[in-house]
C-alpha cells in the first residue's frame, strides 16, 4: 500500500508511518518523494485540500495521513462529531472536515480508487503520545482539563524534555526517540488509543477503513 | 556569558541595551543595528579598530559625547564590568572596573580572553571555496576562507568528529555522502563533495553557493574548541526553507552542547536573520528572539518573551508571519 504522510517534521513523519503501520497491520511504502511537509498548524489546514488533489491526480498514492498538532487550540468534544456540531476553534473538526469536503469534490480517476484518508491530532503534540505508558498523567483529558485551568498543565517544551531530555532537540534525536517510542506504541495502541481517544482514535479509526 | 551590551553613541545605537541569552536571534528592518551591535563586540576583542570619528552617533560629533561598549556578565562576573569607549582626544581603549573589589588577574585574563575570542560569520560562498595553504593551526576566517583547512584538521586530530560531520553531510544534503580533499599545488587544500549517486567528486569551486555555506555551519557546530561567543550574521541566506532546521540545529548544538551529547563548553551564540521562516523555527523560546525597532533616531532592543500579549497575539499564526505584519515590530517604516 502506497500512502503519503502529511505532518510538520520529518522525525513525526517517521514516528507516524510506524504508528499507521502497526494499526494497519502491514508495512505501507511512503508514496511522494520528496516528503510532504507542512510548517506547522496554519499550513497544515491551507495544504490539506492540495495535497489530497495532488495525490489523486498525479500519483498513484492509495492513502494520506495527516498529524498535526492541537497546541493551545479547543479539545474536540463528543458533539462536535454530531451533524452541524462541527466546532469552528478545533482542529479536529477543521481537518476532517476539510479532507472531507475536499474528497467529496475529487474527480474519479480511471484505473484507480478513490484516495483514502486518516486524520489525527497530537495533543498538545506528538511527544505527548510518546510519554503513553510512561507518564500517566500525560493524557488528552488532563492536557483538556489543564487547558480548562484544572489540573497541572504541561506545555511542549516539558513534554520535549521528557522525551528527549532537551527541550531543543536536534532533528535526527526526535526522529531516532520518535521511532523508538512509535515501534513501542505499535504494540500497545489500545493503551494509545485509550491516552488520546480522540486525536489517536480518530487517526486508528479512519485507519480501520482502509 | 555576557547577559548584555549597553551601546552608547556607537553608530546608530545612541542609547541602546541588547539583552543576550546562550542563544540569541535578532531580527529588525535593515539600518536598525543589528551588525552594528555584531561590530560592537568585536571591537571589545580588539578585532576591529575604529576611529572615534568612524563610531560616533551621525550628529552627535558636536556635542563632543563619549562612544561606548559595555557587555554586562552573568556570574562569576557579574561584579566585573568591562567597556569600550571612545573620546575625541584619546585613542579608543578598553577599561574595567570591579566595583571596589580587588582585581584578580586571573579573572581579568579570563574576560579579555572571552572578548577575543568573539567571531562574527558573515559568510561568503567564494571565499569558502578557495584551497588554503596548510598550517599547524587554521582557524575559519569571518568570510569562510580556511574551510578547507579546518575540515583537514578536524580529520586528522578529531576523526570521529569528522565522521559525525560528513554523517550529518548526508543528512542536510542528501545528494553527497561524503567530505574528500585535494591538493592543488604542494601545501595546499582543496575540499571536494562526493556524490551518494555514481560517487563523484566534486570541487568546491563548482558546487552551489548554498552547499558551501551549509557545509561551513555545519562545520563550526561540529568544531571541537569553537570560539566562545559566534556571531553569525543571517545564517539562513541562499540555503533553502527545509534546511532551516538543520541550521537551528546547528547553532544550538553550539550553545546548548550536553543536548547533543557533546563534551565541550557551551557557546554564546548571536544570530541576526531577516527570515521568517528562520523565526518560525524559535517559536518555544521567544525568550530567545529580540526584535530591534527603529524610533526616529534611536533604536530600541526587545525581547520577545517580554511581549506579556504575545500567546494572545500568536494564537494560531506563524511567528514569522505575526512578525512580518508589524505587530511585533522590528519592521521598515512605511515610507
Amino acid at each position: 500500500m502506497k500512502v503519503a504522510i502529511l505532518s510538520e517534521s520529518e522525525a513525526d513523519e517517521a514516528a507516524i508511518r510506524v504508528l499507521v503501520e502497526g494499526a494497519l497491520g502491514r508495512p505501507v511504502e511512503l508514496v511522494s518523494k520528496p516528503s510532504l511537509r507542512a510548517r506547522g498548524w496554519p499550513s497544515v489546514r491551507q495544504l490539506v485540500p492540495k495535497v489530497i488533489a495532488h495525490l489523486q491526480y498525479r500519483t498513484d498514492a492509495d492513502g494520506l495521513v495527516v498529524v498535526a498538532d492541537a497546541n493551545n487550540s479547543a479539545p474536540h468534544l463528543p458533539g462536535h462529531e454530531e451533524p452541524g456540531g462541527q466546532e469552528p476553534k478545533c482542529r479536529l473538526c477543521l481537518l476532517k472536515g476539510e479532507v472531507a469536503r475536499t474528497v467529496g469534490e475529487l474527480r474519479p480517476v480511471a484505473g484507480r480508487s478513490l484516495l483514502r484518508t486518516a486524520v489525527g491530532l497530537a495533543c498538545p503534540a506528538i511527544e505527548a503520545w510518546y510519554l503513553c505508558g510512561r507518564e500517566v498523567g500525560v493524557t488528552e483529558r488532563a492536557w483538556e482539563e489543564a487547558m480548562q485551568g484544572k489540573g497541572t498543565p504541561f506545555n511542549r517544551n516539558w513534554l520535549k524534555l521528557k522525551v528527549y531530555g532537551t527541550d531543543r532537540p536536534g532533528i535526527v534525536k526526535c526522529t531516532r526517540r520518535g521511532v523508538e517510542e512509535a515501534r513501542r506504541l505499535a504494540d500497545v495502541l489500545d493503551e494509545l488509543e485509550r491516552a488520546f481517544p480522540k486525536g489517536f482514535g480518530s487517526l486508528r479509526d479512519d485507519l480501520r477503513g482502509w | 556569558m555576557i547577559k548584555s551590551v549597553e551601546f552608547k553613541y556607537f553608530k546608530v545605537l545612541r542609547d541602546a541595551t541588547l539583552p543576550l541569552s546562550q542563544f540569541t536571534l535578532i531580527v529588525g528592518p535593515n539600518g536598525c543595528g543589528k551588525t552594528t551591535a555584531l561590530q560592537g563586540l568585536l571591537c571589545l576583542g580588539g578585532k576591529l579598530g575604529i576611529s572615534y570619528a568612524s563610531v560616533v552617533s551621525a550628529g552627535a560629533r558636536k556635542d563632543t559625547p563619549n562612544a561606548s561598549v559595555s557587555p554586562r556578565w552573568g556570574k562569576p562576573w557579574d561584579k566585573f564590568n568591562v567597556w569600550f569607549s571612545w573620546v575625541p582626544t584619546l585613542n579608543p581603549r578598553l577599561q574595567f572596573d570591579t566595583g571596589g573589589k580587588p582585581l584578580h588577574e586571573e579573572d581579568l585574563e579570563a574576560v579579555l580572553r572571552e572578548l577575543r575570542s568573539i567571531e562574527i560569520y558573515a559568510l561568503d560562498a567564494r571565499a569558502i571555496a578557495l584551497p588554503v595553504h596548510l598550517e599547524a593551526e587554521v582557524r575559519l576566517a569571518s568570510d569562510g576562507k580556511g574551510l578547507a583547512g579546518v575540515l583537514d584538521r578536524m580529520r586528522d586530530n578529531h576523526p570521529e568528529r569528522f565522521e559525525a560531520l560528513n554523517h550529518d553531510l548526508g543528512h542536510w544534503l542528501p545528494e553527497f555522502d561524503r567530505v574528500l580533499f585535494e591538493t592543488p599545488q604542494p601545501g595546499h587544500r582543496g575540499i571536494l563533495l562526493r556524490t551518494r549517486e555514481g560517487g563523484y567528486s566534486i570541487r568546491a569551486a563548482d558546487l552551489s553557493q548554498g552547499t558551501l555555506l551549509a557545509l561551513t555551519i555545519m562545520t563550526l557546530a561540529w568544531l571541537p574548541d569553537p570560539p566562545s561567543i559566534v556571531c553569525f550574521e543571517e545564517p539562513d541566506r541562499g540555503l533553502h526553507p527545509r534546511l532551516l532546521r538543520d541550521v537551528r540545529d546547528a547553532l544550538y548544538r553550539l550553545a546548548y552542547p550536553e543536548g547533543f551529547e557533546e563534551k565541550r563548553p557551551p557557546v554564546q551564540v548571536i544570530a541576526t536573520t531577516h527570515s521568517p521562516y528562520m523565526l518560525d523555527l524559535f517559536r518555544d523560546h521567544p525568550d530567545e528572539i529580540v526584535i530591534a525597532n527603529r524610533d526616529g533616531d534611536n533604536v530600541r532592543f526587545e525581547r520577545l518573551s517580554d511581549r506579556k500579549d504575545l500567546d494572545e497575539i500568536l494564537r494560531d499564526s506563524h511567528l514569522g508571519d505575526v512578525w512580518y505584519s508589524g505587530i511585533l515590530g522590528g519592521v521598515p517604516d512605511a515610507p
